[in-house]
């Protein structure tokens, strides 16, 4: 008999419901983005994407469920984001979860935002084991180890900025508008490599450190206005990016040889940069290593990745009660 | 009929069954922080207590606001969820008028603190008729006799609600898609604020 889980991810700004049916095959997927009016703001403000969600919330659930023409009574167990992610939004799909949860009598899933983003890989092709999954996003930078389903060994991670920060910040400072990251990436392959930029904590670790790297950029900047010199931005979002990416890349292919791994994911929102995934395809091929990216439209965030995760997470018996809170962090387990 | 009431709008969680014009479960408690850890344990408690199930149920009460941002939205989340699920009607009331149906033999002025010497304030009177409408407002400009009720350190006397008052005073009103139920914050976000006077 088929498992199917009704997933409900509300961590940031898009309020957004799926059913995913034995944790591959999504039959329905709702989000609403607030990116409009987020951008009237320069970023995400919190207290209106709780604002936004409460609102919303009831209607992408309806949704999904009309979508995929099912009724909640055909619905094995419910599964939610509880964090990471902005604890007001968190907390509407977490109401909503476990209220129906309790109205339908059915089993409750916690579903960690992270392991959703790298279960998004298993909507496109089952996952291989053992894997590492490379995971970047506007909250995250990490390379993690699975030795099999729903088993995750943090090998390292950002010791300061996430990557998708760093490129909002970069975005900044050669006044690109919000959301800066995909502006900065379709600019840099508009540029050419010029500007002469570090390469961020290269050492024989798997973590990363962005914000020196931002620091170069600004210091760049503004040293070039001080001489008179024009700024060619996207000459600094092409240089930005290429040591971002070697750096990310490099780590990365290190991991694989290390543990003597072939299987790679990439997962989160950076995910969709092109540099990063023109350079990682080069990579994998020049070394035999199955590379799964996730199509662009599950980089960024959706009920659908959380669904597939959340079905692993049930067949493990990874079932919380009506207690469950949101948790603003919380590491992967 | 069997009705469940919902106010999480100030750190003081109140959830009540009624059941045929009786309070069949009541409970009134300072959760503060805990709110959303702790709303569906009352909830499942309180079913059970009052011995019906979720199906049972013919209508919703939520206490819609003003107060705490996050609290109204955790309880009204869950009113709009089980309102959608259970495909009964609900019926939003002010948490100021829950405040406000405390015992008394003069107007009521509720009072919820929103620091800095503002408060969201509304008047009512004996039977709940509105007398001064729910505002956020300077403390010091409220210009209402009456008797000041509240959970903060504004109120003369503490509230003591009166469920069943409330019930009787709203059983009619025309209730409210789940989908088109939110909350009244009476407040704009800062970064609202911010840009408007930025528009102005």
């Amino acid at each position: 008999m088929s498992t199917y889980i009704l997933a409900i991810e509300t961590s940031c700004d898009e309020t957004s419901a799926s059913i995913i049916k034995d944790g591959h095959t999504e039959l329905s997927t709702v989000i609403l983005s607030q990116m409009d009016t987020h951008a009237n703001y320069g970023g995400v403000v919190p207290e209106i994407a709780s604002r936004m969600h409460v609102e919303n919330i009831t209607l992408v659930i309806d949704e999904a469920l009309k979508k995929a023409n099912m009724t909640m009574d055909d619905i094995t167990a419910i599964a939610v984001t509880y964090g990471p992610g902005l604890i007001g939004s968190l907390l509407i799909g977490l109401m909503a979860a476990k209220t129906l949860a309790f109205v339908y009598n059915k089993p409750l899933i916690p579903v960690h935002h992270i392991a959703g983003h790298i279960y998004a890989n298993n909507l496109v092709k089952p996952l291989s084991f053992p894997l590492i999954t490379l995971v970047v996003s506007g909250g995250h930078t990490e390379l993690i180890y699975m030795k099999e389903d729903y088993s995750f060994e943090k090998l390292g991670g950002t010791l300061d900025d996430a990557v998708g920060e760093a490129y909002d910040k970069i975005a900044r400072v050669i006044n690109v508008p919000y959301p800066g990251g995909p502006l900065v990436d379709k600019l840099a392959h508009n540029g050419k490599d010029t500007y002469s930029l570090p390469l961020p904590l290269d050492d024989n670790s798997y973590n990363f450190s962005f914000s020196g790297l931002k620091s170069a950029v600004i210091n760049l900047v503004h040293n070039e206005k001080q001489r008179g010199n024009e700024i060619i931005p996207a000459n600094i979002a092409a240089s930005f990016q290429n040591k971002v990416v070697e750096i990310l890349t490099k780590k990365t292919m290190k991991a694989l040889q290390n543990y003597d791994v072939n299987n790679l994911i990439v997962a989160g929102g950076v995910a969709a940069n092109r540099g990063l995934r023109e350079r990682l395809t080069e990579l994998c091929d020049q070394n035999n290593v199955n590379l799964i990216i996730p199509d662009l439209n599950y980089c960024t965030d959706n009920a659908a990745m959380i669904g597939a995760a959340g079905y692993y997470a049930y067949k493990l018996g990874r079932i919380a009660d009506l207690n469950l809170n949101a948790k603003a962090n919380d590491e992967l387990k | 009929m069997k009705y469940l009431l919902i106010d999480s709008a100030t750190a003081t969680l109140v959830v009540a069954i009624v059941i045929d014009d009786k309070i069949a479960y009541y409970y009134n408690q300072k959760v503060g922080k805990d709110m959303s850890s702790s709303i569906m344990s009352v909830i499942d408690e309180a079913f059970k207590t009052a011995g019906i199930k979720p199906r049972e149920l013919d209508k919703i009460f939520i206490a819609n606001g003003p107060g705490s941002f996050t609290g109204i939205r955790v309880g009204l989340t869950v009113a709009k969820t089980m309102a959608w699920a259970l495909n009964i009607p609900v019926i939003s009331i002010s948490s100021l008028e829950v405040i406000a149906s405390t015992p008394s033999n003069q107007n009521n002025i509720a009072v919820i603190d929103a620091r800095r010497g503002y408060v969201y304030a509304g008047v009512y009177d004996v039977n709940l008729n509105s007398i001064m409408s729910d505002q956020h407002i300077l403390f010091n400009d409220i210009n209402q006799q009456g008797t000041v009720v509240s959970y903060d350190s504004y109120g003369e006397i503490k509230p003591n609600i009166d469920i069943l008052k409330v019930i009787k005073k709203h059983i009619n009103d025309e209730a409210v898609n789940p989908h088109s139920l939110k909350p009244k914050y009476l407040k704009l976000t800062e970064a609202e604020e911010k840009l408007h006077k930025f528009h102005d």
